[in-house]
């Protein structure tokens, strides 16, 4: 049959991860399927004609950032559901993924409402609880406005968190536990990951969200230390290197498949030596995007200044840093997912090449999707760029948190399962 | 051409190219190589006729939050009429030879309210109905601004309007006559706003290229309006900014919120403008606008500051929190007066500092 022969020689592949092959419509499939189902999400709980109204739009961004966290927590800090291998029918890839999904919002309600909210912010640091804001009272502090400031602190929290989970399993992988079961290494990764969020936190994010309500705070926090040469006090700057340094991670454990530092491992596994040397090249090397975007900016919009609004802010400039790569890192998960990394023929070098000009490109495409007027009709979103209500974020990491959902707790289903029962 | 010119463009074009349909708002760059002269003016005199937009802001910010936030289309609220006030400006301008021009700027919200101020509070009822206003700049399209439109048109409909070019069906709806209404939680239709005068004038819309490209209209030797294509909460987009170049002071500029940013507005002239030279600007600045503080409240600070304005007018949007920071770090805020407390109602947030160009209050530049 015609179509068998089409199917063959265009749209399947070997599937690396399966030993199969890659069926790429069924991936485009896959992918539209998706894709409606944020818009039903983005209409459910963020549209402003919709029906929670969360895009606040910092409560918004925060609940996503928190909810992509524990998809991260549970999939990559602690691993569960493990091995895909385990699912290999659609039956137990379905029960996982539902009872994935259960436990990741289970663990994103109780970290915002009860860990943040009641007992940190309510307890000890004000600044994550719009009750104990309000409570504290001040010019400004009312309901609204203090749930959009914790809603900041908790994002810049859960931003520190994801940049140090990925990080860690891209360098340090399972060391220094790679003798200890599942259980051991997961939750002690929790906690040396949550305490190195915990100091990026505070150096990098403290210093903004502390100043709070009229008059400012001053005292409680270090004066932006970033400020000399990042031209605001924002710690948007932070955000927007974290993210900058979440593209490498991500590119190169995806695209690279882990090289070059998976060179240093030993036997099979990382090492001290991975871990420091991939915490520190991508954070070289996520400062160098800053630098490279930091150009491309000022050829479209002119050279930001301290105090400037829209496309003039310095803040606004890194948060966009921020947004672009963050669009690439979307690109990357729907190419490796649905897309089967293609191409997957050729020697690493090529194919890793290939593979992260697709994701640049993607990432482009994404955020040229996200600033048309298409974005007019499916989000909501008012046309034109730097909107201080409109952060692409939100819409990127919701759309991020579905497609690892999918991947992560069921097992891809029914994309490979399907395929694989058949 | 300059390397920096020719990336521009090449950065510019790559995203017009790739970008159809509604898109076309890619930022600045193509008014920087020629430099405008739009002449001079002798001085400039605003006096405030009604900053106050709202009364109280925890009602206003409930209005936008109950309806679904910053991205709501200000036509799908059902907003609390109590609260409403207007913005409206009073611009007198004595050009270098030759009698002062009268200009009115936005048209306020509240018919009741607009028209207190205009026959009670102020003489621009009168200068209405004597056509002796006969040019209103609308800022932009935003309810505070714009929804009084009625009070201005029936007293004169002819009047010429300069507004933006990014409207909205509703917003035409209601300058031909019309009303609009939204619905309630609870699925109550209610009228927002009504207009039963329909606009006769010529209406003059703007985009950012301007007059022959030279991204400014002229309106009179020394006085231009430029238009910024900029989103802004509520589903508005762009705003219309008045600019002045007064003789042996510099540019100033007068706006209804300042969405762009005022350092943006100083930027752009600083790169357009022959002999630029900084003075002073008056209008809402939309800073801290629910009167909240942000390290980049503190940057805008910084940025005045260091942009030399001598004589900062500001109210409205701005947040009174703002201006009082602002004076304390050496901008020099001008002071208003307390004739506001004249008035049949004022704003919840207003204090004795007087940082505020409030009602009644006039700067002269």
């Amino acid at each position: 049959m015609l179509i068998d022969i089409v199917f063959e020689g265009v749209f399947m592949d070997q599937d690396l991860e399966n030993g199969g092959k890659f069926n790429y419509l069924y991936g485009l499939i896959n992918l539209v399927v998706v894709f409606c189902i944020v818009w039903f999400l983005w209409y459910l709980f963020m549209h402003a004609d919709g029906v929670m109204k969360l895009y606040t739009p910092m409560y918004g961004f925060s609940l996503v950032a928190v909810l992509l966290a524990s998809v991260i927590l549970l999939s990559k800090v602690l691993g569960w559901p493990g091995d895909g291998e385990k699912a290999l029918n659609a039956g137990s890839a379905i029960g996982k993924g539902i009872l994935g999904t259960v436990i990741a919002l289970a663990i994103m309600y109780f970290v915002y409402y009860v860990v943040f909210w009641q007992f940190i912010g309510g307890l000890g640091v004000a600044y994550f609880s719009p009750g104990a804001l309000v409570a504290g009272g001040g010019t400004g502090a009312e309901p609204w406005n203090a749930r959009e400031w914790a809603s900041t602190a908790i994002l810049y929290f859960s931003t520190a968190f994801l940049w140090w989970a990925l990080v860690w399993n891209l360098g340090f992988g399972r060391w220094p536990w790679q003798k200890d079961g599942p259980w051991v290494v997961g939750f002690s990764k929790l906690i040396v990951v949550s305490f190195f969020a915990v100091i990026t936190f505070a150096v990098m994010f403290h210093p903004h969200v502390c100043i709070l309500f009229p008059e400012a705070q001053k005292m409680v926090g270090a004066q932006a230390w970033w400020e000399v040469w990042a031209e605001t006090g924002s710690a948007f700057w932070g955000l927007g290197l974290v993210l900058c340094t979440l593209f490498w991670v991500v590119f190169c454990d995806l695209f690279w498949e882990g090289r070059p530092f998976t060179l240093m491992d030993k036997d099979g596994d990382g090492t001290f030596l991975r871990g420091i040397v991939t915490f520190l090249v991508t954070l070289a090397l996520g400062l160098l995007l800053i630098t490279v975007l930091t150009k491309v900016f000022n050829a479209i919009w002119l050279e930001p200044y301290q105090g400037g609004q829209y496309t003039d802010g310095p803040d606004w400039r890194y948060i966009h840093m921020g947004e672009v790569s963050g669009f690439c890192v979307l690109f990357a998960f729907i190419w490796k997912n649905y897309f089967n990394n293609f191409p997957n023929g050729l020697p690493l070098i090529p194919r890793a090449v290939i593979r992260s000009l697709i994701g640049v490109a993607g990432g482009l495409l994404i955020y040229w999707f996200y600033y048309s007027s298409l974005s007019n009709f499916f989000l909501g979103k008012v046309a034109g760029w730097a909107q201080p209500d409109d952060q692409p974020l939100v819409w990127t990491l919701l759309f991020l948190s579905v497609v690892l959902i999918q991947s992560e707790f069921f097992h891809n289903w029914p994309l490979r399962i399907a395929r694989r029962d058949k | 051409m300059k390397r920096r010119d020719f990336l521009k463009g090449v950065a510019v074009a790559g995203a017009a190219a790739s970008v159809t349909g509604g898109l076309g708002m890619m930022p600045k760059a193509a008014y920087a190589g020629q430099k405008v002269d739009f002449g001079q003016v002798k001085s400039v005199k605003v006096d405030v006729l009604s900053e106050t937009s709202w009364f109280d802001n925890a009602i206003f910010k409930k209005n936008i939050m109950d309806y679904g936030g910053g991205m709501t289309n200000q036509y799908d609220i059902p907003w609390d009429w109590d609260n409403a006030g207007g913005y409206m400006t009073k611009i007198t301008v004595t050009p270098l030879e030759g009698e002062p021009k009268v200009f009115l700027m936005d048209t306020g919200w509240n018919n009741d309210w607009v028209d207190y101020i205009y026959d009670e509070k102020s003489d621009m009822g009168k200068l209405l109905t004597s056509k002796e206003v006969d040019t209103m700049i609308l800022s932009h399209w935003h309810l505070d601004h714009y929804w009084g439109i009625e009070s201005t048109l029936k007293r004169n409909p002819k009047i010429t309007m300069i507004a933006p070019k990014t409207y909205y069906p509703e917003d035409m709806k209601l300058l031909k006559g019309g009303t609009n209404i939204a619905k309630t939680k609870d699925g109550k239709e209610v009228v927002i706003n009504k207009n039963n005068v329909p606009h006769e004038g010529k209406l003059m819309l703007t985009d950012p290229k301007g007059e022959d490209g030279s991204g400014i209209y002229k309106i009179m030797p020394g006085m231009a309006v430029k238009m910024y294509d900029v989103p802004i909460l509520l589903r508005v987009r762009g705003e219309n900014v008045l600019y002045f170049n007064v003789k042996d002071k510099g540019v100033v500029t007068v706006t209804g919120c300042c969405h762009p940013g005022i350092l943006t507005l100083n930027a752009w002239a600083r790169r357009n403008v022959k002999d630029y030279q900084p003075y002073g600007c008056y209008g809402g600045l939309h800073i801290s606008l629910f009167e909240t503080w942000d390290p980049k409240f503190d940057d805008i600070i910084k940025g005045v500051k260091a942009f030399k304005l001598t004589k900062v007018g500001c109210n409205h949007c701005t947040g009174w929190i703002w201006a009082d920071k602002a004076a304390q770090a050496g901008v020099p805020v001008v002071k208003g007066t307390n004739k506001y407390k004249t008035y049949k109602k004022y704003s919840t947030m207003a204090k004795a500092n007087n940082v505020f160009l409030t009602n009644g209050d006039t700067v002269v530049f």
